[in-house]
């Protein structure tokens, strides 16, 4: 079965006509605003406050009203959204798997961002970077798009840290960054996103899960095997063990969530059978996407 | 402590191979089945957390091996069902004897028999009985006594197929010391009891007329002519109507009423002139009476026939006058050379003279002849004396053969014959030879001399030679008196018969047969064509006296019984059970097992 199909390209346009519906309102000012700038095409006016280029004071208006009324002009420069989609091996579990679910959620965002004429930057990472889409913008780049994410290889251990460093060290200009990951990092969820936050990106975090995850059936003694490290670990499961680790999966998200409030981060977790335009919505809610 | 289904050295062999092999399957372990997951950081978080109480982990898993080998041992232990004294006593012995007397068949005031309570006393100790008890069971006739068992329903099934009987009661061998030996009975005819016996008395006083006496007898003067002597006694404390009937196999019936003041007797004569021959059963009747056993007394009448007897000789008059003076003769004399077999005949006497071929009946041979079927004379001795013979045997029982003289008999070879009287020690001289009893033809008697060469015609002993002789080969005769239980009878190989006409167990012993007899009735014993009957009654005064017992019960007779009732091995299985359910709990229920990362 095909990753993104008709069925999915439906779902997505239903995604474009409601994130528009919802948001336009509410957010329309402010997007405007972020993007006034030193364009050439006239905007719109607001009142002149201490501190504004008097430089764009409308005089005659002055004269008219004898009010200072200051002109806005378009902001040329589009926004740039980042999807960091972690392709480690962990990402391979699931039923769906993570990555598939990942690279969904990255799908539909995408689409979004380029329906709204943003600029769309898709990259894979595990240990370092993997892949990396040049940046598209525009509807019709969603295929480009599609192209990249069906092409991924899963593999290798996670380290955020080492792929975000060697991607933000480049010259990129801030941007959102959608990082969409399980986040099981053995260097611990923060490292990667402390380098997002230290180039001073926008940051949305989505933290995928499986139900294996979140409830594993696991009883007796087993040899637990990392997937990505292949570190194994004697243990017998009880039921004492298994309420151990629900309270340590539990303890994880809680840590994650904080840390996400903490530096005003937008957090979202899910499990890879939660229907994944629900999440999208989930996404607009949090007021972070579309700007 | 000792072990009943292992040697302590086979015990202490499996507990070590069962403990070795728990401790090392214990480190050897399970291979652990082999689990990829996306990622183990937190597991081991989880591992890190649980494993900083690591210490009181260790314990557990230490307890846990203890656990293991602790109910792996006490399984073993089970197995080898050990008996151990401190738990549940020594293994203590009861001996438990029922009285088997005839007078334990008397019936009790709530209508069952004394026999019955004792069984049901007897399996009453047996239930009670714990695991530490092992029982004996014995009767006080001999018939039955097992060995010590901890199995009850051996016990119980060994005093279920007990039954009184009369036969000479004995108490049985106490061997061990320390066994408790209990004695139910109701203390009527019992044997000598040793010291520390306790008693569980089933007596209680019931009314009993019984025949004590019962016997068809002829009178010398006239032998064919017989009559029964009847003896009925009162053993209550009152006096008994009773109603005496006397019947025999035909029509006949003598029917008599007498009323017997208590502990005395009613004895009488019975004519029995216009019964026909057959058994005789006397039976008597009246209200309220215990025991029936000996209500019913049998005896035998002989069927008035005479024998018909053919005397083969060339004449002999003192046989001739001996064998016509019996009276149960019927005398036909023929010369050798007119002699033909003849199927009327009962018995014959071949006086000098013998066929060549056996004939079909009995018959006495007088003097040493040389045909088949006896043996030949080898030679000729000259005044043999009778120096020993065989006064047991009923040819010759009453006789007297001292004084008799003998001036020539022939010698023969007295292999496989029955030698009932011989002259000499070393070689004996046969005289008086019967044939084998094993031999499957009829009987026959020879004697190794004539008449003419012996004075032994005008000796007082011939007649009674004679008269023996023709009994002995077949005459009807009276019932031999037995009582109830184990009968002997004085014939070899007999076959016997029940009153029931089906065939008894019987066994040869020496020279008779032993059978056993528990109800009264007339049996039979049949042998080579020869038939005897015997009366088996019930008529001796030391069981009937029912009121006789003096005995007192020892209070309240319980088996001390030990705390614990069940064998050690249900205990130790359960305690293994229990630390089966507390290792689950210590190990498998809440217990992670040991991280390590490879």
């Amino acid at each position: 079965m095909p990753l993104f199909d008709d069925e999915f390209l439906k779902k997505l346009e239903y995604l474009s006509i409601i994130s528009k519906r919802v948001f336009a309102g509410h957010f329309k000012a402010e997007r405007r605003a972020r993007r006034h700038g030193t364009g050439v095409e006239f905007a719109d006016y607001r009142a002149y406050v201490a501190g504004d280029d008097f430089r764009h004071l409308d005089w005659k208006a002055y004269l008219r009203l004898n009010k200072l009324i200051l002109r806005l002009f378009e902001e040329e420069e589009d926004l740039p959204i980042y999807f960091f989609v972690d392709t480690s091996q962990s990402m391979t579990y699931g039923s769906p798997s993570k990555l598939d679910y990942a690279r969904r959620i990255a799908a539909a965002l995408c689409y979004i961002g380029l329906a709204n004429l943003d600029r769309a930057y898709v990259v894979t990472y595990a240990d370092k970077i993997r892949s990396e889409l040049p940046p598209q913008r525009g509807k019709g780049r969603i295929f480009k798009v599609f192209r990249f994410l069906e092409d991924v290889t899963p593999g290798g251990e996670t380290n955020a840290r080492e792929a975000f460093k060697t991607y933000c060290t480049e010259a990129r200009r801030r941007g959102l960054a959608v990082v969409i990951s399980d986040f099981m990092d053995p260097a611990g969820f923060q490292n990667g996103i402390d380098i997002l936050r230290h180039f001073r990106h926008d940051i949305f975090v989505i933290q995928v899960t499986s139900h294996e995850e979140v409830a594993p059936v696991l009883k007796g003694e087993l040899v637990l095997v990392d997937s990505e490290s292949n570190l194994s670990r004697e243990i017998t499961v009880t039921p004492g063990v298994l309420a151990a680790y629900r309270a340590e999966f539990a303890r994880f998200g809680e840590e994650f969530e904080a840390y996400c409030a903490k530096y005003q981060l937008g957090y979202l977790r899910t499990v890879t059978d939660y229907p994944f335009e629900e999440l999208v919505l989930k996404v607009f809610r949090q007021g972070r996407f579309l700007k | 402590m000792k072990f009943l289904a292992l040697t302590g050295l086979e015990t202490a062999l499996l507990a070590i191979a069962t403990a070795g092999a728990i401790v090392a399957l214990y480190f050897l372990k399970l291979r652990h089945r082999r689990l990829v997951i996306p990622s183990s950081l937190l597991w081991q978080r989880v591992l890190e957390r649980r494993e900083e109480r690591s210490l009181w982990e260790k314990l557990r898993r230490i307890l846990s091996v203890l656990l293991a080998v602790a109910i792996g041992l006490l399984m073993v232990f089970a197995v080898a069902r050990p008996q151990i004294a401190s738990l549940t006593g020594a293994a203590a012995k009861t001996l438990i004897v029922l009285d088997t007397s005839p007078s334990m068949l008397a019936r009790m005031g709530d209508g069952r028999t004394r026999w019955q309570h004792a069984t049901e006393a007897a399996k009453a100790l047996l239930k009670t009985g714990g695991a530490g008890l092992e029982f004996r069971v014995a009767d006080t006739s001999g018939q039955f006594d097992m060995p010590f068992t901890s199995d009850a329903a051996a016990a119980q099934r060994t005093i279920d197929n007990m039954r009184p009987v009369a036969s000479t009661a004995s108490f049985p061998e106490v061997d061990e010391a320390g066994t408790q030996v209990i004695l139910i009975s109701d203390g009527v005819s019992l044997p000598a009891v040793p010291n520390g016996v306790r008693r569980i008395s089933v007596f209680e006083p019931a009314s009993n007329a019984g025949i004590t006496a019962f016997e068809v007898r002829s009178a010398p003067s006239a032998p064919l002519a017989f009559e029964a002597y009847l003896e009925v006694t009162n053993f209550g404390k009152e006096a008994r109507k009773t109603s005496i009937t006397i019947s025999g196999a035909g029509p006949e019936r003598i029917t008599r009423d007498a009323v017997i003041p208590p502990g005395q007797s009613f004895s009488d004569l019975f004519d029995l002139s216009k019964f026909a021959g057959g058994g005789i059963r006397a039976a008597i009747q009246s209200d309220g009476d215990a025991l029936a056993a000996d209500d019913v007394a049998y005896a035998y009448l002989p069927l008035n026939k005479k024998a018909r007897t053919l005397l083969v000789t060339k004449g002999n008059t003192y046989l001739q006058t001996a064998l016509r003076l019996d009276s149960y003769v019927d005398l036909s004399v023929v010369d050798p050379k007119e002699y033909r077999e003849d199927p009327a005949v009962d018995a014959y006497v071949f006086d000098g003279f013998a066929p060549a071929v056996q004939p079909a009946r009995p018959a006495l041979i007088i003097g040493a002849q040389s045909v088949p079927w006896l043996k030949s004379p080898t030679g000729m001795v000259d005044k043999p004396e009778f120096s020993t013979w065989t006064e047991d045997h009923p040819v010759m029982q009453y006789l007297s053969l001292h004084d008799v003289s003998i001036s020539r008999a022939a010698k023969i070879d007295a292999a496989n014959l029955t030698v009932l009287a011989a002259s000499g020690q070393k070689p004996q001289i046969p005289l008086i030879v019967a044939s084998s009893p094993t031999a499957t033809g009829p009987r026959w008697i020879e004697l190794t001399f004539d008449l003419q060469s012996s004075d032994f015609p005008s000796h007082e002993s011939f007649p009674v030679f004679i008269d023996n002789v023709l009994t002995w080969f077949g005459r009807d005769q009276l019932a031999l008196p037995r009582t109830t239980g184990i009968v002997e009878v004085p014939i070899l190989n007999a076959q016997i018969s029940g009153p029931d006409g089906k065939a008894v167990a019987s066994q040869a012993y020496i020279d008779r047969t032993v059978f056993d007899a528990p109800e009264t009735g007339l049996y039979v014993a049949t042998t080579g064509g020869h038939r005897q009957y015997i009366a088996v009654n019930l008529t001796n005064r030391q069981y009937l006296d029912i009121n006789r017992s003096t005995w007192t019960a020892s209070p309240a007779v319980r088996l001390a019984l030990p705390f614990f009732q069940h064998e050690p091995w249900f205990y130790l299985l359960g305690l293994a059970v229990v630390l089966l359910i507390l290792e689950w709990f210590t190990y498998h229920h809440a217990m992670s097992g040991k991280s390590r990362c490879d």
